[in-house]
């Protein structure tokens, strides 16, 4: 076991330094192909011809092909509409279906290891409350072995989130789920950060060691103080930045800076419109602060979790904000009905609310954010709407739908080839491609499987 | 005439509702057992295949006939199934529900005379959402802070009943035994033994020591009376070393959370050393390791499907367990330890076929007759059989499959779960607040 570890460590290896410069478009060779001999990642062309697409933007095709190059999309459509190039390494896929890869709107891939064991868990920073200077990006762990074994499952992009302790945790980011450091893999840093309302925040563990704030109005006021020191904050740079202006224009000494301070400057994008704040609560009056104090600050929002909202849907849905539904899998709260969670997902579509889903605090099964769509669908939320919130719907709420969440010319070459129903259990993913790369269908799982099955 | 009549039911429905706001008689009855049709369904047997337009006849709450047609008494009510699925009951083999915050009795390792029945509260609102996700019988263990924990108890979800209707009658009695990382961390925590793997285990042996020599006094005892000797003094009775020595006598199935390969070794030795049978291995998410060794001494395996990662020992689980180790001809079931899964838990049955290839019915039998025979009563439910418990699900679609959902829920016949009823679906529930926080469910609140 242990050599086979080491042998496998090494092929990885080799064929991670490959791939990582599929930029650079370097020559395969045949030593560099994994065991499962996937095609090499440039700088042919790979068609993927006779499966069954599922487009997302332009409905399924049977019998399609799709080409990819370079780490895109160069052509999608039926079998007979695609002229496939002369030098493109082709793989067969009849009987499979292809979708674009799937993405997490909400994970914390990267920043846990083993949940119980603290060391191996970077998720909050919790000895204070706003921490908009915290950025995941710097904690973002590679090489985790949760990467593989979500990506495996088809899941190519995600959210990675800091946990849900502090009102105002720190700053997302977005990433793809394979390359060969942080670097690669982090695609937008910095993309968002969570405000949080669930009342989980407070500190107020016992009466007598509790501290401020260890209460929802606490909590509100300090995190509203925290914008108003910002604005005060951007206002004194626009100020100073004003006054160098003219003193360059007046060839006068310029003015004093004013003192950098790193976390209100983290906020001065937000209050600037430039990136969305994703608003976590559960319950709708929660939610009804969390919108009013985005409101006060004209902060860009995105809704997040909701699973106790059923109440206000139509309120939600006039604001016109999209969201990030919760996990649809806990209790409904006091005598509901047993399905008032389940059915969320169907509810807010079906008042045109744009849906997508996070695996939220089940990082280590992230894999299997699309079960969690297609169990919506049992609860009335239509299939392909389903689909969409795992792909396109996340791509245009996290502002990268030019890039990701379709089958379409010019998108990044993010695909899965499966031999069944995306959203089913059964399915089983067969090849994933990231950024036109393959990625070997290898975990630290698959490998011990393979050790014990003999 | 007419008008007194409405006047008395009048009366009589005011006298319904103020009984009911009461409280009293939020209960209702025992429903008295009819004679059911379920008719033209594709019926998942679990034993003997698929039947496609099948039929099953219920009688006195057992199934009395299945198959292509069946006799339809007069005056039977008729389900009509048809385009639907319909299987048996889902049995979860690792459950806390209901329970309340009463799941561990974390002030001693050894508490084997704790009754999970003295903490059960069948108005849990969490028999509901899982009756509602077709689990008809559950077994609820004592937590994992024990190496030796609490004694079972046994339920079928009939919601709305009274406790006692929803014991399963006549059950066979299992115990709670823990290893490893939990009794280590409970009770380390407290710089108390046991802290470690070893003290673990060092606990376990001097209970079971224990009870060899409580045992051999009361058998001393009991041999001097049958031989008439009227001076014999009892020993003491003590209800803790009377669990343990039930263990030792065969009369406790033991269910041991246990999630290392070398803890399997180890438990299996000290069941030799000690002899008793262990029933199965809870979580046992590294049994694939040794499935030989375990299937060898017909030792089950109740798990998860795809839980991996949050905790140290949980950190070499893989989805194909439950497969490989099934192969090796370790009983294998899929279980909850949640209140969440235990909703859906055929869905992580239906993982097993795409990790490791199990068999539509190989994945059934996972969270019906396998788990059956963990608690020790397959020969009553876990099939749809002739003979067996009329504990029966009907689902709009398949299952095993992401898109099945219940649509009624009999057991013993009766339907206590439908979901094409107004409000709740509940036929027995007859208002009043439910309890239960809706929480978790599991061990203790965080770790399995």
């Amino acid at each position: 076991m242990k050599i086979s570890r080491i042998v496998f460590t090494f092929v990885c290896t080799i064929a991670l330094a490959l791939s990582a410069s599929s930029q650079t478009r370097p020559t395969a060779t045949a030593s560099a192909k994994p065991a499962a001999a996937p095609a090499p990642s440039a700088p042919v062309p790979i068609a993927i011809r006779g499966g069954k697409l599922l487009t997302i933007t332009h409905g399924v095709i049977e019998n399609g092909v799709v080409v990819i190059e370079g780490g895109k999309i160069i052509a999608v459509g039926a079998a007979a509409s695609v002229t496939i190039p002369r030098n493109a390494h082709i793989i067969e896929a009849a009987g499979m279906t292809v979708y674009p890869g799937m993405i997490d709107s909400m994970s914390h891939l990267g920043l846990t290891e083993i949940s119980a064991v603290e060391m191996t868990n970077d998720m909050v920073e919790a000895s204070d409350e706003i921490m908009p200077h915290m950025h995941v990006t710097d904690a973002f762990h590679a090489e985790s072995e949760l990467i593989p074994v979500t990506r495996m499952n088809g899941v190519t992009n995600a959210i990675v989130s800091p946990s849900s302790r502090d009102t105002l945790p720190g700053q997302m980011a977005f990433i793809q789920l394979d390359g060969r450091s942080s670097d690669e893999m982090l695609l937008v840093r910095d993309i968002s950060m969570p405000l949080n309302f669930t009342g989980q925040q407070r500190r107020n563990e016992s009466f007598a060691s509790s501290k401020y704030p260890s209460t929802r109005m606490g909590m509100a006021a300090q995190l509203r103080q925290a914008f108003i020191d910002a604005q005060d904050y951007a206002q004194k740079w626009d100020e100073y930045n004003k006054k160098s202006a003219d003193a360059t224009k007046d060839k006068k000494d310029a003015p004093t800076a004013p003192k950098r301070d790193l976390k209100l400057e983290a906020l001065v994008p937000y209050l600037q419109g430039k990136k969305p704040v994703l608003l976590t609560a559960e319950e709708p009056s929660d939610i009804k602060v969390a919108m009013r104090l985005a409101k006060e600050f004209n902060l860009k929002a995105i809704l997040g979790d909701l699973v106790y909202s059923r109440n206000i849907l139509d309120e939600i849905a006039a604001s016109k904000l999209p969201v990030i539904v919760g996990s649809i899998y806990d209790a409904p709260k006091g005598d509901e009905r047993y399905d008032t969670v389940f059915s969320i997902p169907a509810e807010l579509q079906k008042r045109g609310v744009k849906i997508a889903f996070g695996s939220w605090g089940d990082t280590h099964n992230a894999r299997n954010i699309p079960y969690a769509a297609g169990y919506a669908v049992a609860y009335g939320l239509p299939w392909d709407e389903a689909l969409k919130a795992v792909t396109l719907n996340a791509a245009e709420i996290w502002g990268l739908a030019d890039k990701l969440g379709s089958l379409d010319v010019g998108k990044t070459a993010n695909l899965v080839i499966s031999n069944g129903d995306p959203l089913d259990m059964k399915t089983d993913v067969k090849r994933v491609f990231i950024n036109g790369r393959e990625i070997p269908m290898r975990s630290r799982q698959t490998d011990l499987r393979d050790a014990y099955s003999h | 005439m007419l008008q007194s009549k409405k006047i008395f039911m009048v009366l009589a429905l005011a006298v319904m509702l103020l009984i009911s706001m009461s409280g009293l008689a939020q209960m209702s009855p025992k429903p008295a057992p009819v004679d059911t049709v379920i008719k033209n369904g594709t019926i998942l047997t679990v034993t003997h295949g698929v039947i496609h337009n099948g039929s099953i006849l219920i009688r006195n709450g057992k199934i009395a006939e299945v198959g292509q047609s069946v006799t339809v008494p007069p005056g039977a009510v008729v389900i009509d199934a048809t385009g639907k699925f319909v299987m048996p009951g889902i049995i979860d083999s690792h459950s806390h529900l209901a329970l309340d915050s009463d799941v561990n009795e974390a002030t001693s390792p050894v508490t084997p005379h704790m009754m999970m029945l003295d903490a059960f509260d069948y108005t849990d609102k969490a028999i509901y959402h899982t009756l509602a996700g077709g689990v008809t019988t559950s077994l609820l263990l004592h937590g994992s802070a024990n190496m030796i924990g609490g004694q079972a108890v046994i339920i079928k979800h009939k919601f709305g009943l009274d406790r006692d209707e929803l014991l399963f009658p006549n059950a066979p009695r299992s115990i709670k035994f823990a290893s490893g990382e939990n009794p280590k961390r409970v009770y380390g925590g407290r710089n108390q033994l046991p802290s470690t793997r070893m003290g673990n285990f060092a606990v376990q042996r001097a209970a079971l020591q224990e009870a060899r020599e409580y045992m051999r006094d009361w058998d001393a005892y009991d041999e001097k009376v049958k031989k008439g000797d009227k001076d014999a003094k009892a020993p003491k009775r003590d209800l803790k070393l009377e669990a343990l020595a039930d263990i030792l006598r065969g009369k406790l199935m033991v269910q041991i959370h246990c999630y290392r390969a070398d803890e399997f070794l180890n438990e299996m030795a000290m069941a030799k050393e000690f002899g008793y049978k262990i029933r199965a291995f809870h979580h046992g998410l590294e049994v694939y390791k040794v499935a030989d060794k375990v299937a060898a001494e017909y030792v089950g395996l109740a798990t998860f499907a795809d839980w991996w990662g949050y905790k140290h020992e949980a950190w070499d689980a893989i989805p194909w367990n439950a497969v490989m180790s099934m192969r090796k001809g370790v009983t294998v079931s899929i279980k909850s330890d949640s209140n969440d899964f235990a909703r859906r838990l055929n869905q992580e049955a239906a993982k097993t076929m795409r990790y490791g290839g199990a068999t539509e019915e190989e994945a059934l039998k996972m969270i019906t007759l396998n788990a059956a025979w963990i608690l020790g009563i397959d020969d009553r439910v876990g099939s749809i059989e002739v003979g067996k418990d009329a504990d029966i699900t009907i689902w709009n679609n398949h299952p095993l499959s992401s898109y099945g959902r219940v649509e009624k829920t009999l057991i013993d016949g009766t339907v206590f779960f439908d979901s094409s009823l107004p409000g709740l679906g509940l036929p027995f529930w007859h208002g009043g607040a439910m309890s239960g926080a809706g929480g978790f469910g599991n061990d203790d609140g965080e770790v399995r």
